[in-house]
């Protein structure tokens, strides 16, 4: 089994990006590979808890809280989250909090890397 | 290199691929990239699929637009989550997102 | 021990998307990322401006005076003062019209490192010689 990091860099509702990058960390982590989401730029708007599930938006919490569940770890861009008002009281429980160079880290150890740019 | 590039838009300059010419590209459309695989445009395929290349897409994307996954252009291969896992942790070493 | 290269590539024009910029500043995270790895792990990335992307480097970029955010230029310069390998593509530079001397330094900054002016086929050397591709 490998490593696969994700870094993604999209927001959570607009390109539908996010759903693609949680839907192949799921797959990836259910056929027993070790997943890192890395969220920068807009994805780190998205760690945001108390998300109110429309249908006609796109959805992160619950597949994220699932994520977590099943051993994903995530990771947000502390800067890049707390520029957009989300912080560790507001937070998803289980989101780690660090610096870019966590990234490059998990980049380090990994097999494959899918890297996300954003809008 | 073993190249595997996802992309993710229709309108796309993918010029890129062009100059990193790996000895092994493989095309994976996804999002709105798959539209190369099923639109014709005045009767003509998409030229992304004249590149010299494996090409997947992404069932889920397909079927999300109204777009049959057993009617694609011939060279495209569809393929579900899972099989993208496996593809790209079997068949290509280095992964860009466009 | 081992020591990863990437390469970043930034292929899209500055401002108008914040991606260009994050290829800058996580690109120089390099610089902090052994306090998370093993003794003697290392992180090696070449920064790559292509395409649309060179339009990253000129110089007397003035977005700190106009919309009071660090401009990518300042960016490119920190890259320049940790000692980062930051490529510049040539010919996207000539199609353009960009002359060197109208790219940034960090000379007032007393860096001795210079952006590189380089042909693509550097830059894919790079990639072929990346274990990892981050492109933005």
């Amino acid at each position: 089994m490998g490593t696969l990091t994700i870094g993604l860099f999209s927001a959570l509702v607009g390109s539908m990006n996010y759903d693609f990058a949680l839907k192949l960390a799921e797959a990836a982590v259910d056929k027993g590979h070790k997943v890192n989401l890395w969220f920068s730029s807009n994805a780190a708007g998205s760690p945001l808890k108390g998300q109110k599930h429309l249908k006609d938006y796109s959805h992160g919490e619950t597949p994220l809280r699932k994520l977590i569940e099943k051993g994903v770890e995530v990771c947000t861009c502390e800067a890049c989250s707390l520029a957009r008002g989300v912080n560790k009281t507001n937070a998803i429980e289980g989101v780690q909090w660090s610096a870019m160079h966590w990234y490059l880290a998990k980049i380090h150890g990994s097999d494959r890397v899918l890297h996300i740019g954003g809008e | 290199m073993k190249l595997g590039v996802f992309l993710s838009e229709y309108r796309a300059d993918s010029t890129i691929l062009q100059r990193l010419s790996p000895e092994k590209l493989g095309i994976i459309l996804v999002g709105n990239g798959v539209y190369h695989a099923a639109i014709k445009e005045k009767g003509q395929s998409s030229q992304i699929l004249d590149l010299k290349a494996n090409f997947y897409a992404l069932k889920e994307d397909l079927e999300t637009r109204g777009l049959d996954a057993s009617k694609l252009d011939s060279r495209v291969k569809p393929l579900s989550y899972g099989d993208l896992v496996d593809l790209i942790f079997n068949e290509y070493e280095k992964l860009i997102w466009m | 021990m081992a020591d990863v290269k990437l390469a970043f590539i930034v292929s899209k024009p500055p401002y108008k998307s914040e991606v260009p910029k994050l290829g800058a500043t996580h690109a120089m995270a390099y610089q902090t990322v052994e306090i998370l790895l093993e003794e003697g792990d290392t992180v090696t990335p070449v920064l790559c401006y292509v395409g649309d992307g060179v339009l990253n480097c000129l110089k007397g970029q003035k977005a700190m005076d106009i919309y009071g955010i660090t401009s990518t230029e300042t960016h490119l310069k920190n890259c320049l003062l940790v000692d980062l390998d930051v490529y510049v593509c040539k010919e996207d530079l000539e199609n353009f019209g960009i002359q060197e001397d109208q790219i940034v330094d960090a000379e007032d900054m007393g860096a001795e490192k210079k952006l590189q002016v380089v042909p693509f086929e550097t830059i894919k050397k790079t990639v072929e010689e990346a274990k990892h591709v981050l492109y933005f």
